[in-house]
């Protein structure tokens, strides 16, 4: 699909035209982001340098009423960079650069496109970390991680992305510049900064992001420890949160998921074992050492099978690189796969593998499980094969996971986000009265509507005239809590 | 609050949403809404309205799993009573802005954007509201967020409340994140001026021991440290050597009457500044906290100091001048801060706010939305919106 000439030459006035590609190859390297399964060509890609050519390209579509989607690295796992087939993506890849690293007052100033990792090794030098920690870190970028207000496997401890962004310079949708937050975090007034955060590119561009740096912790103990059932592993949870600690992680992974990560990357688990757990703490010495004992003596008290304790940080790598391997490796074990996130109150982790694995049963298809048990996060791999038929099945046995999710308490969406993926399953989770009042919201910060259309919300245009049936919150049901 | 309110001022107390969301959708005039009464004359002062929404029926814990260490209140529970029932089972809200000892309620808290000295570890509401339900001035009831500490499905509403002042909707239910009561406290003492206090503490902050709390106040800096028995102990004893000559370790009796003078100087005694006085709340880049305190001092006359050298968060004491009050709400905005006017004399005419920020349109844009009447709170971003 092609834009009048005008705006197309509008662009090319805007960014320099060879910052503006048209030419359909080179346009279908954005057709889709790491939801590959939702593939649309845009009109054009713009490759914007600064943060006032975004604005002009954005003033350029809001004059010709050109919906566009704003792009980091495309590692995103629910659809949220999907192009609009008439519409312009915005890739903020060239706006790359660290502006300021302040080491007195522990922050930095960053462009969107800078990757979520390079904040840490430009704070490295000074003692410092950026906390958040997607598994993506290596490619993912700072704007994408706002978008999505990332998480990561030690946000039990130390929050989300929403918790390290002190302020944000945004473009609106009608190409205007706003600052949202402050110097100190604090905000006047309502908090747009906050609302702005996992708005999944839908209310307008991050330009400039001034985030929070933390000091390295002092210590970092990890452990890696076996359980004889899922419940067993559940229970150490529990009790570890009951005796007032909060780990900097917990993760738990199924005999298939440790599986898999062992045929990827062998980083010592133990095959066969039906649930291992990692826990790490950091902090001052004395607090982790004291931690530490308590951790291990719950660890010990439910029948763990074996306990290793990461000796050294050669030792601690292997353990994360076990954990994080594990969603691609379990490519080894099965030709295709759906990653699929949701959440549950964390005392229903037992309970939803269950009914997972009986969904599996009847569906005829494996599901590897590899969790944040701390923050009660599942991404349950339903692994299938397209070859044999299988896709349809998987995908809705994926889909059909999330909303049990919802059905015990939980969410959707951890950390993936809604996207284009998920926005047909909001009514499951939010009333029509809900999505209407979020919808007003949007509204407010992109009245047009060519902020990233589609996304988020549930369309008829995506979803069909009836959006699926709404269902009562379980504690609603039980009347514990009602809405109107 | 009883000056704005004349004689066809109406008072409802719903007990519940239902009632809450009748309240409103019967209503077409102004609506103050009022809690425990803690802030009532905090940011600009409200135009006299039609309705007092009184939120002190709407209160209780609608649920409270300790497993998951989340609990669902009414907001207008008052904090304190929350965190008495969670100390129950080692759990708090880890919120403590000074007014909670006055009776302060959750809602209250949120719509004010009030934090204590353990935002430095915990931060405000907004880093601790996981779920909540509102209710707009037409009487529609919306909820966003849930029951779970992870969760990006939608727009995350609640963030809009935080700060709003009344204005934009009526905050009926919330649920909050929890965390573990620590085993032990314990609070290092510093006596030192404010400028020593800036160094020592951007000393401890370059170092690994993880302060809960750090605030100068008056005249010395206090350091908590929050963890387990032993641990905080020996800790203590590291921040003690750091911090050399003068550095006292308090006992449970001292810490405590130590962080009741804090709270004093912040929301003055029994929620009133002393006679003449209003308070401003202070936002500024950390290291540049203590200057500007400093010169709001010198310059204008501040006094009653708190700095919280870590958070960038400031409350200082001014004489009730519009002209001062209006001096000091510039000067921080020229140091790129934030101020808010807070405790004031109930009938001063003084600016609750300074220049307004770039995002006003924005702000109005959301308002127009949620409340195209500008019913609630009317008055309170003066002359904002």
């Amino acid at each position: 699909m092609s834009l009048n000439g005008t705006a197309q030459r509008d662009f090319e006035r805007a960014l320099g035209a060879a910052n503006v590609i048209s030419d359909p190859p080179r346009l279908r390297s954005y057709e889709c982001d790491g939801l590959t399964g939702y593939r649309v060509v845009p009109a054009l890609v713009l490759l914007p340098r600064t943060a006032e050519q975004v604005a002009a390209a954005v003033r350029v579509c809001a004059t010709h009423g050109i919906p566009f989607v704003a792009r980091g690295a495309g590692t995103g796992l629910s659809g949220g960079a999907l192009p609009v087939a008439d519409g312009v993506v915005i890739s903020l890849q060239r706006l790359r650069r660290v502006l300021e690293v302040d080491p007195v007052d522990r922050r930095a100033v960053l462009e969107p496109g800078v990757t979520n990792l390079d904040i840490t090794r430009a704070a490295a030098p000074y003692g410092l970390y950026y906390a958040p920690d997607p598994s993506s870190q290596q490619v993912c970028t700072i704007g994408g991680n706002v978008a999505e207000n990332s998480g990561g496997a030690h946000c039990l401890k130390y929050g989300f992305t929403t918790n390290h962004v002190l302020a944000l310079e945004v473009v609106l949708a009608d190409g205007s510049v706003v600052t949202l937050g402050g110097d100190s975090g604090e905000q006047l007034g309502p908090d747009l900064r906050g609302v702005f955060l996992g708005s999944e590119g839908t209310v307008g561009i991050a330009t400039k992001i001034t985030v929070r740096l933390l000091r390295a912790p002092e210590t970092v103990r990890t452990l890696l420890a076996d359980f004889p059932s899922i419940e067993a592993a559940g229970e150490v949870v529990s009790d570890i949160v009951a005796a007032g600690i909060v780990p900097a992680a917990v993760e738990m992974m199924d005999t298939l998921a440790i599986e898999a990560a062992e045929e990827a990357v062998h980083a010592g688990y133990t095959r066969g074992v039906p649930a291992a757990l990692v826990v790490e703490l950091d902090g001052p010495v004395e607090e982790c050492a004291e931690g530490f004992d308590k951790v291990k003596a719950i660890c010990e008290k439910h029948g763990c099978t074996r306990l290793h304790v990461a000796g050294d940080a050669e030792e601690r790598a292997a353990i994360w690189r076990g954990r994080k391997s594990a969603f691609a490796a379990v490519g080894r074990i099965s030709p295709d796969y759906f990653v699929q996130d949701g959440v549950v109150p964390r005392t229903r982790l037992a309970e939803v593998l269950g009914r997972i694995a009986e969904m599996g049963e009847q569906a005829g298809l494996r599901v590897a499980n590899v969790f944040h048990a701390g923050d009660g996060n599942l991404h349950p791999l339903v692994l299938y094969d397209a070859a044999a038929g299988e896709t349809e099945r998987g995908e809705e046995l994926s889909g059909k996971i999330a909303e049990l999710c919802v059905e015990l308490g939980g969410s959707l969406s951890g950390e993936h986000g809604i996207g284009t993926d998920k926005a047909c399953s909001m009514p499951k989770m939010y009333s029509g009265t809900d999505l209407a009042v979020m919808a007003r919201v949007r509204s407010a910060f992109d009245p047009a509507g060519l902020c990233n259309p589609g996304k988020l919300l549930p369309t008829p245009r995506l979803c069909g005239e009836v959006p699926g049936k709404f269902t009562p919150h379980p504690l609603e049901e039980a009347g514990v809590i009602e809405r109107l | 609050m009883s000056s704005l309110q004349d004689s066809s001022t109406r008072t409802v107390r719903p007990a519940d949403l239902a009632e809450a969301a009748a309240a409103l959708a019967d209503t077409a005039g102004r609506v103050l809404v009022s809690g425990a009464g803690t802030a009532a004359d905090w940011a600009g002062r409200p135009d006299a309205p039609e309705l007092v929404l009184d939120t002190t029926a709407l209160t209780g814990v609608r649920a409270h799993n300790p497993g998951d260490m989340t609990v669902e209140v009414r907001a207008g529970t008052p904090l304190r009573e929350l965190n008495g029932v969670l100390a129950e089972h080692g759990q708090r809200v880890a919120l403590d802005p000074a007014r909670v000892a006055l009776g302060a309620t959750a809602g209250g808290l949120i719509a004010t954007a009030d934090a204590g000295p353990l935002a430095l570890i915990y931060g405000s509401m907004r880093d601790l509201v996981i779920g909540m339900t509102v209710v707009l001035a037409d009487g529609t009831v919306a909820r966003s967020g849930g029951h779970v500490i992870k969760n990006v499905a939608g727009y995350d509403l609640a963030k809009l409340a935080h700060g709003c002042h009344g204005t934009l909707g009526l905050i009926a239910e919330v649920v909050l994140r929890l965390h573990p009561l620590p085993a032990a406290t314990l609070t290092v003492r510093l006596p030192c001026s404010l400028a020593e206090a800036a160094e020592a503490a951007a000393e401890i902050l370059g170092g690994p021991l993880e302060p809960a709390a750090l605030e100068w106040c008056g005249d010395a800096l206090l350091v908590r440290l929050e963890g387990g028995a032993a641990a905080v102990d020996a800790r203590a004893d590291r921040l003690i050597t750091l911090l050399g000559l003068g550095a006292v370790r308090l006992t449970a009796a001292e810490e405590a009457a130590a962080w009741d003078e804090h709270a004093v100087l912040v929301a003055g005694a029994e929620g009133r500044p002393p006679e003449g006085t209003a308070v401003l709340r202070v936002g500024a880049r950390p290291s540049r906290l203590a200057g500007l305190l400093g010169e709001l001092g010198t310059e204008l006359g501040a006094s009653r100091v708190t700095a919280g050298l870590a958070t960038g968060i400031g409350t200082v004491t001014l004489p009730a001048d519009p002209e001062t009050v209006s001096l000091a709400h510039e000067r921080v905005h020229r140091a790129g801060g934030t101020s808010t006017l807070r405790a004031r004399p109930v009938d001063a005419a003084l600016p609750g706010w300074g220049p307004a920020p770039a995002a006003v349109g924005l702000l109005r844009a959301v308002r127009n939305e949620l409340d195209p009447g500008g019913r609630l709170g009317a008055g309170r971003f003066a002359p904002w919106m």
